[in-house]
C-alpha cells in the first residue's frame, strides 16, 4: 500500500516548525507514525505537507522538575514506561504506556503523539476500498456521521491509553508556538468533537507533558479491556487515582466518548470516604453514567457502560490492596 | 521529487532516490532487493516487516525511508553468514519453529530485539513482546520455545 504523495520537512527547531505549519496550511506533524502513517495509507488523511519533528534535539527525557515529573514529546513509549520515576511514582502512566499497541509500537511511538492521536471509528479507520461502499463519512469528508444517522456531527472515539493517565495524574501539556510557549491542563487539548478532536492552534506543537509532584504521592493504575489483550486498542480503559491518607480519588476513562473523560460525579462520590464494597458499587453505577458511547466499534454501547463500573471496581481494589486498606 | 539517501544497512552502504512518501519497506524491497523483510499486512499490525533501527525493532512498512537516514539498520540478511546460522535462526530450525516461514524474519528480528534488551527474560515477557509478531501457522508454542532456548543457552548478547 502506498503512501499518498506530500512535501517533506525535516525542521531542526521548534520554531523552524512552526513557521513551516503557518506558511503551510494543511501540514501534519509527524513523530512517530504509528498512527498517521496508517491512517495515510487508508486515505482518511491526506496531508499536504509533512513535518518530522523526530530531528529536533532535547524533546526526548523524563526528568524530576520541582518534585513533579516532565517528559518531553518526544520520549517514546518505552522509555516512558521503562524510565524508573514513572514505573514507581506514575503507575497509571507506566501501565498505560506499555498497553499501547504491540512492543514495536511502543518502540516506535511517542508520549505525544499517543496524546494527540486520532479519533476512531468502525466506519473511518477502513480502507479506501471497504469506504467506497458508501458514499464518505462527515470526519472523512462526506457529510453524514453513520453512527448516529446524523448529518454534519461525528461521534469517533477517543481510544488513546495514556490520556486517561494523564488525566488522572493531573498532567498539564506545554505547547510552543510562534507566539511562545503556553501550558495548559491534559483535558484542554480536547475538544470532545470527533472531526477535529483537538483545540490545537495550526503552528503549535506538543512539546513537553509535566505531572505535578502532589499527583505522585498518590498511587495509580490504568486498566483496559481490549479484543487481544496485548496488542490492541481499548474497548474501554479506565485510569484510577488514589490518596488514601487524603481520601482523594481520580477517574477517567477512554474509547467511551469522543474525548478522553473523567468522571467526575463518581469522584464526588468517593471523596472523603473511606472504601467499601457498598460504595464501590454506587460508584461503578454513577461512572457508567458519565460518558456517552455509541456505536463507533463493534462493541454495544451498553457493554461499554458494564465495563466503566467493572474497571473502576477492579481497579480501585487494587490500589486499596496495594495501599493495605 | 525525489531525493538521493544513503542508508546503513547490515552495516554497508547503500544509496538510493527516493520519493519521501516511500517506506523503508520499499526501498528495502524494490530498491535493494532485500526479500527477507516482508510485507504483510502493511499497515503495522502483523508484525512481518519489523527491522532493527538502532538496535531496537521497528516496523519497517510504517517508518519512512528519509527518516532512516543516519540510523543503523539490521534486516535478517544481516544475521548470522552464509555458513554459519545466528543462534535464534538455529533454534528455529532446531525447535520446528515454523512453518510456511513467511512471519520468521519479522519474528526474529523481534526476538533478537527483546534478548539483547534483557538477554534472560520470563517466557512471559517474551510472549509479551513478540505478541505483535502474528503466525498463521504454527500456533507460537514452538517459537516461544525457541526464543526461550536461546535465551537460556546465551551468555552475553546475543
Amino acid at each position: 500500500m502506498r503512501l499518498p504523495k506530500f512535501e517533506y520537512f525535516e525542521p531542526a527547531t521548534v520554531d523552524e516548525a512552526s513557521s513551516i505549519l503557518l506558511d503551510r496550511p494543511g501540514a501534519k506533524i509527524l513523530a512517530g507514525g504509528t498512527d498517521l502513517l496508517v491512517n495515510m495509507k487508508h486515505r482518511v488523511e491526506t496531508p499536504a505537507v509533512l513535518v518530522n519533528i523526530k530531528k529536533i534535539p532535547n524533546l526526548s527525557y523524563v526528568r524530576s522538575e520541582n518534585g513533579g515529573l516532565a517528559i518531553g514529546a518526544l520520549t517514546r513509549l518505552k522509555k516512558v514506561f521503562g524510565h524508573p520515576d514513572v514505573a514507581d511514582r506514575a503507575g497509571a502512566l507506566a501501565g498505560a504506556a506499555s498497553s499501547v499497541g504491540s512492543y514495536h509500537h511502543q518502540t516506535m511511538g511517542t508520549l505525544g503523539g499517543n496524546v494527540l492521536q486520532q479519533t476512531r471509528c468502525k466506519f473511518f479507520n477502513q480502507s479506501k476500498w471497504w469506504r467506497s461502499s458508501r458514499p464518505l463519512c462527515y470526519k472523512a469528508g462526506g457529510e453524514m456521521c453513520y453512527v448516529v444517522n446524523k448529518k454534519e456531527t461525528c461521534f469517533s472515539s477517543y481510544c488513546g491509553d495514556v490520556a486517561p493517565a494523564l488525566l488522572v495524574l493531573d498532567a498539564s501539556a506545554t505547547l510552543s508556538g510562534a507566539n511562545g510557549t503556553r501550558s495548559v491542563k491534559l483535558s484542554e487539548l480536547y475538544s470532545g468533537e470527533g472531526r477535529k478532536p483537538l483545540q490545537i492552534k495550526l503552528e503549535e506543537t506538543l512539546t513537553e507533558i509535566t505531572i505535578p509532584a502532589e499527583s505522585l504521592r498518590g498511587i495509580s493504575v490504568y486498566r483496559k479491556v481490549a479484543n487481544r489483550e496485548s496488542i490492541d486498542f481499548p474497548i474501554v480503559g479506565a485510569a484510577v487515582w488514589a490518596s488514601f491518607d487524603k481520601k482523594e480519588y481520580r477517574v477517567a476513562y477512554t474509547a467511551v466518548d469522543r474525548k478522553p473523560v473523567r468522571a467526575l460525579k463518581a469522584e464526588e462520590l468517593l471523596n472523603g470516604e473511606d472504601l467499601n464494597d457498598a460504595l464501590l458499587d454506587e460508584a461503578a453505577a454513577l461512572a457508567a453514567k458519565e460518558a456517552t458511547p455509541v456505536k463507533s466499534s463493534l462493541y454495544a454501547p451498553s457493554y461499554k457502560r458494564k465495563m466503566m463500573g467493572t474497571l473502576l471496581k477492579t481497579s480501585l481494589r487494587e490500589l486499596m490492596g496495594r495501599a493495605g486498606q | 521529487m525525489k531525493v538521493g539517501i544513503t542508508l546503513n544497512i547490515n552495516g554497508d552502504m547503500y544509496e538510493a532516490l527516493v520519493g519521501a512518501n516511500q517506506t523503508l519497506l520499499e526501498v528495502l524491497r524494490d530498491k535493494f532487493g532485500l526479500m527477507g523483510t516482508k510485507r504483510g499486512c502493511d499497515l503495522g499490525a502483523c508484525g512481518a516487516c519489523t527491522v532493527l533501527v538502532d538496535g531496537e525493532a521497528h516496523l519497517s512498512c510504517i517508518m519512512l525511508a528519509v527518516d532512516a537516514v543516519d540510523r543503523e539498520i539490521v534486516t535478517i540478511e544481516g544475521l548470522g553468514t552464509r555458513t554459519g546460522l545466528h543462534p535464534l535462526q538455529k533454534a528455529f530450525v532446531e525447535k520446528g519453529a515454523l512453518q510456511c516461514g513467511f512471519c520468521t524474519p519479522g519474528m526474529i528480528m523481534t526476538a533478537k530485539s527483546a534478548l539483547d534488551e534483557d538477554p534472560h527474560p520470563t517466557e512471559e515477557a517474551i510472549k509479551k513482546k513478540m505478541a505483535g509478531n502474528l503466525c498463521r501457522c504454527t500456533g507460537y508454542t514452538k517459537i516461544v520455545e525457541a526464543v526461550m532456548s536461546v535465551a537460556e543457552n546465551e551468555e552475553g548478547g546475543v
